[in-house]
């Protein structure tokens, strides 16, 4: 009965949401937006879009309050985490893990570390940029309690970190404001495309974001595994 | 040199088919084999030397790419190894038992995990 009624739920679910969506064209000519990207990042009208592939362009810098919105909802998310963990008993482990996970971590941290900090700096020229970057750096920060038990992450550094990289990518907006009169203004120009240092202020933000988002991860797992 | 770069070629797409094909051996093993044991070779084994093979052959079809394929072959052969070491340890000592058809149990014969059982 139960599933009969659960499939009926879906099945009308499923119905009207095709029939609603089937109403919104799709695929037919470019809405005003897609234009303005089109001519502007595409076709490098915009002498401030610099990154060498068009999402980087729009995510960081027409669409930078955007981003700046979700490393927003992560840290909400990741502060209703720690809220939830708080006094929470962690799990007692019955045996040390082995010697040669020991050796392997010892041997894989700094490259991950590297990893990162090389997919985060080099945002603006691949496919990549500061959410993945800072991911990576906290899977680092993982292994170490995977492999050390009686490790404690610093955890006031995280917070210090992750604070003051909020701060910077408002700043750096709010620097755009005043010089070209939005917010998140790309006020250093696009350089040359393809080069490390170049697409003004997009390595800047992926660098911000980088950091505060594996700082944010790292403290989250330090939450998960440690009894605070 | 014509020859060399004859050969080379070949051997690339000698190791991409033998890559091919240990990486498609692995999830074949996990499907027909019976338990976690088993299933643990089957998908670590082979696709630790399927991807290798395979990256080696594609590193041979474009010499460009050697430097960065032999990183990410020290990567595989450093990493694939200890973290299935690690699931058949955890898996082991959670005493997962063993299928019925294998007869040997080195760990419990040398009592090497005596302290968790």
């Amino acid at each position: 009965m139960r599933h009969i009624f659960a499939l009926i739920v879906v099945g009308t679910l499923g119905l009207g949401l095709f029939y609603t969506l089937s109403h919104i064209p799709f695929g037919k000519g470019l809405s005003e937006v897609s234009k303005y990207y089109v001519e502007n990042a595409i076709d490098k009208n915009d002498p401030h879009a610099g990154a060498t592939n068009i999402v980087t362009d729009i995510v960081v810098l027409y669409r930078g309050f955007d981003t700046l919105g979700e490393v927003t909802v992560l840290f909400l998310a990741a502060t209703g985490l720690s809220v939830f963990f708080f006094g929470l008993k962690k799990k007692e482990y019955t045996c040390e893990p082995s010697l040669i996970v020991k050796r392997g971590t010892g041997i894989i941290f700094p490259f991950i570390l590297l990893l990162g900090v090389y997919i985060f700096v080099h945002g603006h020229l691949t496919p990549g940029g500061g959410f993945p970057g800072g991911v990576i750096i906290a899977t680092g920060v993982l292994l170490i309690y995977l492999c050390c038990r009686d490790y404690k992450a610093p955890h006031s550094l995280f917070k210090v970190i992750e604070g003051s990289m909020g701060t910077l990518f408002v700043i750096v907006g709010l620097i755009g404001l005043i010089v070209g009169g939005s917010f998140l203004f790309n006020f250093l120009g696009a350089g040359k495309t393809g080069e490390l240092v170049s697409a003004g202020i997009i390595p800047i933000l992926y660098i911000v974001i980088g950091l505060k988002v594996g700082a944010e991860l790292s403290g989250l797992v330090k939450d998960t595994m440690e009894d605070v | 040199m014509i020859i060399l770069n004859v050969i080379r070629v070949y051997a690339g797409y000698f190791f991409l088919i033998i890559g091919s094909l240990f990486l498609f051996l692995g999830p074949l093993g996990i499907l027909r084999f019976p338990d976690v044991y088993n299933r643990l070779q089957a998908g670590t084994k082979s696709t630790t030397l399927g991807a290798i093979s395979a990256l080696f052959g594609i590193g041979l079809l474009e010499p460009g790419w050697l430097g960065k394929i032999v990183i990410l072959i020290l990567f595989i052969l450093l990493t694939n190894p200890v973290s299935s070491h690690a699931i058949g340890r955890s898996a082991y000592r959670s005493k997962v038992p063993l299928c019925g058809k294998s007869v040997v149990d080195k760990c419990e014969e040398e009592h090497i995990y005596k302290e968790a059982k």
